[in-house]
C-alpha cells in the first residue's frame, strides 16, 4: 500500500513537471531488519546532513517501524580550547572553525528509545550548579554558568538545525521517512529543549510534531504579511527570500532612494521600532551609500520582479535588512546592512546582563524572584511593542539562517558573500563551529556511519535498543523516571533491558502503541 | 418569487409529509441537533468526504442523509449577518460584525464575548449583543420557538445566557495538575478552545439523554480560526478530521440516547473561506487611506486597535471603539476625540463598510470655523453666512421631520421605560451569583433592556437638541461666530447618510486658500473647499508591495452603495469609471443588472449614467464567467432581462461570484423588522437604518481589509463562491440519502429545519424538499 502511495505521489510530481526537490533521502540496509536513512542536500556536490536509524523488524509493514537514533552529521565534536573559552565569562566570539570528524562513530544527537535519560542529566547539572557551584566564589559561579549557557545554546542550535532539515525533507516517498515518523522525530528534537519533554509519550509526540509544523507555517505566513505591510507603510520594498528552500522563510527589505517618501512620518514611527531599523528616509549616509546595491526591475504596477527578470523598469536599490520569518511574534532582523554590529550588540547586551545578574552578582530565581518578575514584566512590555525578547527563539532563527545561507545558491554571489560575513559576526558562542567546517566534516561522518552500518556495529546498537524498548514497554512514567535516575547515577553503565527482544514481541508492542482505534473510527456510525 | 412560492408550497407539503412520517415513528416531537461550524467551506468538506478522508461525515450524511450541494450564504459571507439569518430565518437586519449608530456613535459589537460574559457575571447582560438587537426588532431566534427548558444552546454569537458550569469546568481543566504537567513536558497546556469543545460535548451528551430537550446546538469557531491563520492544506485537513471525529461522536451519542428515531442531526456553516494553498492573503488598510491626506485626513474610528498584538492597549478585552487620529486633518487637527469623521468596520476581512460624516455637516463645521475667525474679510463673512443658511435650509424640512418623529418615538419609548422601571422595581433584590435559571436570565434581560432604552433616549435627545439648535441658528453676517461649535454640530456623530452625490463631491476641508467668492460676491463652493470622490479614490488604490503574481496590485475589487429609486431598489456596483453595474429590483421582486459607466448623481438626487453593452471586465465578471448557465440563451440577452431570484440562482451560483446578485439585494435592500407595532416599530426600524454605512468596499481576490492583526490564511466576507459556498447536511429520523443540487441559501435553511421540527415557519415559501420515508 505504501509503495503504491509513493508511486502515485511520484507520478503526480513527474506529471506536474515539478523540479527536483532540494533535499533527497538515501537508504542503506543495516542487517536485514533495520535501515539507515540519510538526508542529503542537493548541489554541485550533495551534502549529507542528517541520518536516522529505522528499525523495520525485517518486514515491509511501516506500522511496526520505529526510528531509534538520529545523527546530525554537521554536529562537530567540541575541542578543548573551545570548551575552555566557553567557560570564560563575557567571551562572545567564535575563535575556532571547529573540529574535523574523528574516526569514531559519530555520537547520535538523539536516542529515540530512551528519551527520558537527558531529562535526568540536565536536571543533575542544574542541581549541581545551584547547590555546589553557585555558592562558591564569583569566578567559579560565573565561569560555570557561562560554560553551561554556551553548552545549552550549542545543543539547542543543533537541535534546531536538525528540525530545520527535517521540515524541508521529502516525506512519504520511497526511501524517506513517513510524515508520522518525521513529525515524531521533529517533536522529540523539540521536546529535548523542554524540562520534562522526554516523558511525552510516542503517540503524543507525533501530534506535537504535527502541530509544530502547522504552527511554524502560521508564524511564517503571519510574519511574511507583517513585513510586507510594514514595507508598504514605510515606502520600502519587500522581497520574500526562499534561499533555495520550498518556502520563503526570510524577507529582504530594500530601499529605493528615488521612490516617493511616505507622507505620514508621525504615524509610521512605531513601524520602525517593529522593524528594528532606523528610518532610512532621514539617514544621511544613504545618499552616499558605498555598500552593496542591486539594479532590479519593476513591472508597470510597480511590483519588484525576480532578480533574473530581463524586462521592466530598472532601479538601483539599497538593501536595508534581512529578516527571519520564523520568530514566533515578529519578523526577526538577522542582518542590518547599515550597521554590522546592530544585531550582534543586541545579542551581546542581553547575554551580558544575564551573566552579570546570574553569574557575577549571583541573583537567584528563588531568593531574588522579584528581580526576575520585574525582568519578565519588562520583557512582556517590550515584546508587546514588537521587540524580539526571547533569546532561545532568536537562537533558533539564527541556527536555521546560518545553514540555509550556507546551502543556498539562489542569491547573487556578491550579495551572498556580504551576508555571510555579517552572519558570521553573529556567532557569540565559543563552542560554535563554522558552517563551512561543519559541512566538510559531515561527509566524513557520513562515511563513518555507513561503515558502521555495513560492519554490523549499528545493528548491535539496534539490538540493544530493542531490548531496552521491550523492557520499557508498559511501564509508568514513575518507573521510567527511576530507570533514568539509576542510569544517571551509574554514569550510564546501567540500562534496563529485557533479556531478549523477539520480532513478534516488538511488533505487538509497537502496534498497540500506535493504536488502530482512532477517534473517528470510534465515533463512526 | 411566484415561482418560489409554488415550489415552496410543494416543499412545505413534502416537509409536512416528512413530519408526518416522523410522527408516525415517534409520538414525541422531533428533536434537532444542530452542529454549527463557523467558516467551513463546502468544497473543502465535500471533496474530502468524496475522497473518503472523513469517514464520519461520509457515512452519516453522504451514505445515509441529505446533502445540499449548493447551499450559499445569503448576503455577505460574514459571521454575524450570516448567523443572524440562520438563527432566525428572517432577512438580515444585522449587516456587519460591528455596526455604528450614526447619530449617537453607539457601537454594536457582535463578536466580542468579553463584555457579555462580564456583564452576565455582574447581572447586567443576559444576551449577546446580536440577540439583543433581534429581540428589540421583534425577530425571534430559532431557539425561542422551543423555549428555554427544551433547549441546549452552546456558546455562540447569538447566545442567550451563559453556562457558567461549563465555563467553570473548562477553567478547572485548564488549571488542573494534568495541564500543569503537560506544560512542563511539552511547553503547552491544551488550548482553551479544545477544552471548551470537550466540555460542550459533555453537555451535549447530557442534553441528548434528556428527552425534554428538543433543540440542541453545538457551535464551533475552530475551523474559522484555522482558516484565517493558514491556508496550509494539511493544517486545514487536520481540523476537518477533528470535526469529523466530533460529528461521529455526536452521532453515536444520538444513537445511544434512545431517541435516535426522532432526532435529526444537522450540520451547517455560515460561510466558506477563501483558502488557496500557497497563497498568503494580503491586507490593505482602509483606515490608513482615510487618514491620509489624499483620503481626506479623517480621524477614523475602528472597533479594534490596529496591529493590536503590538500595543499594550491591544490587551483590553472590552475595547469596542478606537479612535485613530490623523496627522493630515484639514480642519479638525487635535479634535479626534470629538470629531472622528470616518467610522469603519473592517471586521469583515474581504469587505469593509465605511461611514463618513454627513457632507453638509462638514460644510457647516468648516463654515462655522471660518465665521469664528475675527480676521475674515466682511464680504467673505457675509457670503459664508449666507451660504451656511442655504445649507441649513436645504435640510430644514428633513431635519425637522426627523426631530419631530424621533421625539414622538422617544415619547413612546418613555412609556416603555416607565413600565419597565415598575417591573424591575418589583423584582426582589435577591442575590444570584451565578445567573443560570431561565428566571434569573429573564430578570437580567429586563434590567439590561431598561438600561439600554434609557441610554438610547439620552443619546438621541442630545442629537435632537443639536438638530433643533441648527434649525434655529441664524448665522451672523457681520460679527464673528462666538458660540461653541459643539452646540450645533454634534460630537461623535455622523448625522444622516451621504448620498452618492455627497460621496462623489465629499468635502474634507477648506481649500488651501480659504474661502473664495465668485464674481457675484457669493461663495464659490468649488474653489472654497477640498473635495474627494470616494468611489474614484478607492478604485485608484494600488499596492506596490505585492510579491505574489497571483494577486492584483489593485486591492479594491469594487464598492457598492444603494441609489435612490422610485420603482423599487437600485444598487450601484463601482469598479472604476468605465466598469460599473446598476442592479435594480422591481416591484415584483425581479432583479435586473445593467452595465453602465460614468454614473453620477445630482444634488437633487437625479441619477445619470451611460448604458453599456454586456462585455468582459465588468464587476462580478458574469459575462465572461464560463460557469454562467443561461440555459442556452445568449448571455448578453439573458443578462439584459429581469429575472426572478430563483432564475438568477440557477444561472449564477457556480460563477466566481456565486450569488452576489441576490446577496446584494439582501445586504443593501430595505430593512424588515419583526412584530413591533406602531411608533415603536418605526423607532426600531430607524435604529437599524442608522447603522447602515455609506459605502461597502469589497476586496479583490486574496486581499483583505483586516487591520487588527493578520489573516494570512484565508478570508471571507465577499461574494466569491469560495467564501459563500457553505455546508448544509442532515441525517436521521427518516431523512433519506439524497444529494440536493438545487441552489439554496440561509433563508431556506431555517424555514426548512423549523418545518421539520413542526414549529412556526418564518418563510413557508423557502422550505426545501427533504427526501424522507422508511
Amino acid at each position: 500500500m505504501r509503495v503504491l502511495l509513493c508511486f502515485l505521489l511520484l507520478s503526480v510530481c513527474l506529471a506536474t513537471g515539478q523540479t527536483a526537490p532540494e533535499y533527497r533521502w538515501s537508504r542503506q540496509q543495516v542487517g536485514d531488519s533495520a535501515e539507515l536513512l540519510t538526508l542529503f542536500h542537493r548541489g554541485d556536490r550533495d551534502v549529507p546532513l542528517l541520518s536516522v536509524l529505522r528499525d523495520t523488524l525485517a518486514d515491509h509493514d511501516p506500522a511496526n517501524d520505529r526510528i531509534m537514533y538520529v545523527w546530525l552529521l554537521t554536529y562537530s565534536k567540541l575541542t578543548l580550547p573551545q570548551r575552555m573559552l566557553a567557560a570564560v565569562p563575557f567571551f562572545y566570539w567564535r575563535v575556532s572553525k571547529g573540529s574535523i570528524a574523528s574516526a569514531k562513530e559519530p555520537k547520535p544527537l538523539l536516542n529515540m528509545v530512551a528519551p527520558t535519560y537527558p531529562v535526568f542529566s540536565d536536571a543533575a547539572r542544574t542541581i549541581l550548579q545551584w547547590t555546589l557551584l553557585d555558592p562558591m566564589t564569583t569566578p567559579i559561579r560565573a565561569s560555570s554558568r557561562a560554560y553551561r549557557t554556551n553548552e545549552v545554546d550549542h545543543e539547542r542550535l543543533h537541535l534546531e538545525e536538525a528540525i530545520g532539515y527535517l521540515r524541508r525533507a521529502p516525506v512519504d516517498v520511497p526511501g524517506a521517512l513517513t510524515s508520522a515518523e518525521l513529525h515524531t522525530v521533529a517533536a522529540r528534537l523539540e521536546l529535548r529543549k523542554r524540562m520534562l519533554g522526554g516523558f511525552v509519550s510516542q503517540t503524543r509526540a507525533e501530534k506535537i510534531g504535527e502541530q509544530q509544523a502547522y504552527e511554524e507555517e502560521r508564524v511564517r505566513a503571519r510574519n511574511w504579511e507583517l513585513l510586507r505591510q510594514c514595507a508598504e507603510k514605510t515606502g520600502l520594498i519587500f522581497e520574500p527570500l526562499d534561499l533555495g528552500q520550498p518556502t520563503a522563510d526570510y524577507g529582504m527589505l530594500w530601499f529605493d532612494p528615488d521612490a516617493p517618501r511616505p507622507t505620514n512620518p508621525a504615524t509610521i514611527a512605531p513601524v520602525w521600532k517593529l522593524l528594528s531599523l532606523r528610518n532610512p528616509w532621514t539617514d544621511e549616509r544613504l545618499p552616499k551609500w558605498k555598500g552593496f546595491t542591486a539594479d532590479r526591475r519593476f513591472d508597470e504596477a510597480g511590483r519588484l520582479l525576480p532578480a533574473d527578470a530581463a524586462e521592466g523598469q530598472t532601479r538601483r536599490l539599497i538593501p536595508l535588512g534581512i529578516y527571519s520569518l520564523l520568530y514566533p511574534k515578529v519578523p526577526l532582523l538577522m542582518v542590518d546592512f547599515r550597521d554590522a554590529r546592530h544585531v550582534r550588540n543586541h545579542e551581546m547586551a542581553q547575554r551580558t546582563i544575564n551573566e552579570i545578574t546570574a553569574g557575577v552578582i549571583g541573583i537567584s530565581h528563588f531568593t531574588n524572584w522579584y528581580y526576575y518578575a520585574g525582568a519578565d514584566l519588562y520583557d512582556f512590555v517590550a515584546s508587546r511593542h514588537g521587540r524580539a525578547m526571547v533569546q532561545t527563539s532568536r537562537l533558533e532563527c539564527y541556527s536555521r539562517f546560518r545553514v540555509a545561507l550556507m546551502l543556498d545558491s539562489s542569491l547573487a554571489p556578491d550579495l551572498r558573500s556580504d551576508i555571510q560575513k555579517r552572519v558570521n559576526a553573529l556567532a557569540v558562542n565559543p563552542l560554535e563551529a563554522s558552517p563551512e567546517r561543519e559541512f566538510e566534516a559531515a561527509q566524513q561522518r557520513y562515511e563513518h556511519l555507513t561503515e558502521d552500518a555495513a560492519d554490523g556495529f549499528l545493528l548491535g546498537r539496534v539490538q540493544k535498543a530493542r531490548r531496552a524498548e521491550v523492557a520499557d514497554f508498559g511501564r509508568s512514567n514513575g518507573a521510567l523516571a527511576w530507570d533514568g535516575f539509576v542510569h544517571l547515577v551509574t554514569f550510564g553503565k546501567y540500562t534496563r533491558r529485557a533479556p531478549s527482544a523477539t520480532f513478534a514481541t516488538l511488533d505487538r508492542n509497537r502496534r498497540s502503541i500506535a493504536g488502530p482505534i482512532t477517534e473517528v473510527a470510534a465515533g463512526a456510525p | 418569487m411566484r415561482g418560489i412560492g409554488r415550489a415552496g408550497a410543494h416543499c412545505a407539503l413534502t416537509c409536512l409529509l416528512l413530519l408526518a412520517s416522523m410522527a408516525a415513528n415517534a409520538a414525541e416531537p422531533v428533536r434537532l441537533l444542530v452542529f454549527e461550524i463557523d467558516g467551513l467551506n463546502a468544497d473543502l468538506l465535500y471533496q474530502n468526504m468524496d475522497a473518503g478522508n472523513l469517514p464520519s461525515f461520509e457515512r452519516i450524511f453522504r451514505e445515509n442523509g441529505t446533502v445540499f450541494e449548493n447551499f450559499y450564504t445569503r448576503g455577505i459571507s460574514l459571521s454575524a449577518p450570516s448567523w443572524s439569518i440562520l438563527d432566525t430565518g428572517h432577512h438580515a437586519i444585522i449587516r456587519g460584525n460591528v455596526e455604528y449608530d450614526r447619530y449617537t456613535g453607539h457601537v454594536y459589537d457582535y463578536l466580542n464575548f468579553f463584555p457579555f460574559y462580564l456583564g452576565n457575571a455582574r447581572q447586567r447582560a443576559a444576551d449577546m449583543p446580536g440577540a439583543e438587537v433581534l429581540d428589540r426588532a421583534g425577530i425571534p431566534l430559532v431557539i425561542d420557538q422551543f423555549g428555554p427548558e427544551h433547549t441546549y444552546q452552546s456558546f455562540q454569537l447569538f447566545q442567550r445566557g451563559v453556562r457558567w458550569t461549563t465555563l467553570e469546568r473548562v477553567l478547572k481543566d485548564r488549571f488542573s495538575k494534568k495541564s500543569f504537567i503537560s506544560m512542563l513536558e511539552d511547553g503547552g497546556a491544551p488550548p482553551l478552545n479544545q477544552l471548551w469543545a470537550r466540555e460542550t460535548e459533555v453537555d451535549v451528551g447530557r442534553a441528548l439523554q434528556n428527552p425534554a430537550i428538543t433543540y440542541i446546538d453545538f457551535y464551533t469557531g475552530d475551523m474559522d480560526h484555522e482558516g484565517h491563520a493558514t491556508s496550509q492544506p494539511e493544517a486545514l485537513f487536520a481540523e476537518l478530521k477533528r470535526l469529523d471525529g466530533l460529528a461521529g461522536r455526536l452521532w453515536k451519542a444520538v444513537q445511544d440516547s434512545g431517541s435516535a428515531d426522532r432526532t435529526v442531526f444537522i450540520v451547517v456553516s455560515d460561510h466558506g473561506m477563501n483558502n488557496v494553498a500557497g497563497i498568503i492573503s494580503q491586507a490593505f488598510s482602509i483606515p490608513d487611506l482615510l487618514a491620509s491626506a489624499e483620503g481626506g485626513g479623517h480621524h477614523v474610528i475602528t472597533n479594534r486597535h490596529e496591529l493590536s498584538d503590538f500595543k499594550l492597549k491591544g490587551l483590553d478585552p472590552m475595547v469596542h471603539r478606537v479612535i485613530n487620529a490623523s496627522a493630515n486633518s484639514y480642519y479638525l487637527a487635535g479634535q479626534e476625540s470629538e470629531y472622528p469623521t470616518a467610522w469603519v468596520d473592517v471586521d469583515g476581512n474581504e469587505r469593509a463598510s465605511i461611514h463618513l460624516r454627513n457632507n453638509d455637516l462638514n460644510q457647516i463645521h468648516i463654515l462655522l470655523q471660518q465665521l469664528a475667525r475675527k480676521e475674515l474679510a466682511p464680504n467673505v463673512r457675509r457670503a459664508a453666512a449666507i451660504y451656511l443658511s442655504e445649507v441649513i435650509d436645504r435640510h430644514r424640512s428633513g431635519w425637522a421631520t426627523i426631530a419631530d418623529q424621533l421625539e414622538e418615538e422617544l415619547k413612546a419609548e418613555g412609556a416603555v421605560i416607565d413600565r419597565e422601571k415598575q417591573e424591575t422595581a418589583a423584582i426582589p433584590k435577591k442575590h444570584f451569583s451565578k445567573p443560570s435559571s431561565g428566571e434569573d436570565q429573564q430578570r437580567i434581560r429586563l434590567v439590561q433592556e431598561l438600561e439600554d432604552r434609557e441610554r438610547e433616549r439620552n443619546e438621541y435627545e442630545a442629537y435632537i437638541g443639536r438638530l433643533r439648535a441648527l434649525l434655529t441658528f441664524e448665522p451672523d453676517r457681520l460679527r464673528p461666530f462666538t458660540r461653541k461649535i459643539s452646540d450645533l454640530v454634534p460630537e461623535l456623530s455622523l448625522g444622516d447618510n451621504n448620498s452618492v452625490y455627497d460621496l462623489q463631491n465629499y468635502i474634507v476641508g477648506p481649500a488651501a486658500g480659504g474661502l473664495v467668492l465668485d464674481g457675484s460676491g457669493r461663495l464659490d463652493v468649488q474653489r472654497s473647499f477640498r473635495f474627494v470622490d470616494y468611489f474614484r479614490l478607492l478604485a485608484a488604490q494600488r499596492v506596490r508591495n505585492n510579491p505574489q503574481p497571483a494577486l492584483s496590485s489593485k486591492p479594491v475589487d469594487f464598492s457598492i452603495t444603494a441609489l435612490p429609486s422610485e420603482s423599487g431598489q437600485a444598487y450601484w456596483i463601482y469598479d472604476d469609471a468605465d466598469n460599473q453595474l446598476l442592479e435594480t429590483v422591481d416591484s415584483q421582486g425581479r432583479i435586473s443588472v445593467h452595465p453602465v459607466c460614468e454614473l453620477r448623481e445630482d444634488r437633487d438626487g437625479t441619477v445619470h449614467s451611460t448604458p453599456q453593452p454586456w462585455r468582459a471586465g465588468l464587476p462580478l465578471h458574469l459575462f465572461e464567467d464560463p460557469a454562467l448557465d443561461t440555459a442556452g440563451v445568449d448571455r448578453a440577452e439573458w443578462l439584459s432581462q429581469p429575472h426572478t431570484e430563483r432564475e438568477w440562482y440557477a444561472a449564477v451560483h457556480r460563477t466566481a461570484y456565486s450569488n452576489a446578485v441576490i446577496g446584494i439585494t439582501e445586504q443593501f435592500g430595505p430593512l424588515r423588522i419583526g412584530n413591533v407595532p406602531g411608533v415603536l416599530g418605526r423607532y426600531e426600524l430607524r435604529k437599524r437604518q442608522l447603522v447602515q454605512p455609506d459605502i461597502q468596499v469589497f476586496a479583490a481576490d486574496h486581499w483583505n481589509f483586516n487591520v487588527r492583526n493578520f489573516n494570512p490564511g484565508g478570508n471571507h466576507g465577499a461574494f466569491f463562491r469560495i467564501s459563500t459556498h457553505s455546508v448544509w447536511m442532515l441525517a436521521g429520523a427518516g431523512v433519506k440519502k439524497a444529494d440536493v443540487t438545487v441552489p439554496c441559501d440561509s433563508l431556506n435553511f431555517t424555514s426548512t429545519i423549523l418545518s421539520i421540527a413542526g414549529k412556526q415557519v418564518p418563510m413557508p415559501d423557502r422550505v426545501m424538499t427533504i427526501p424522507s420515508g422508511p
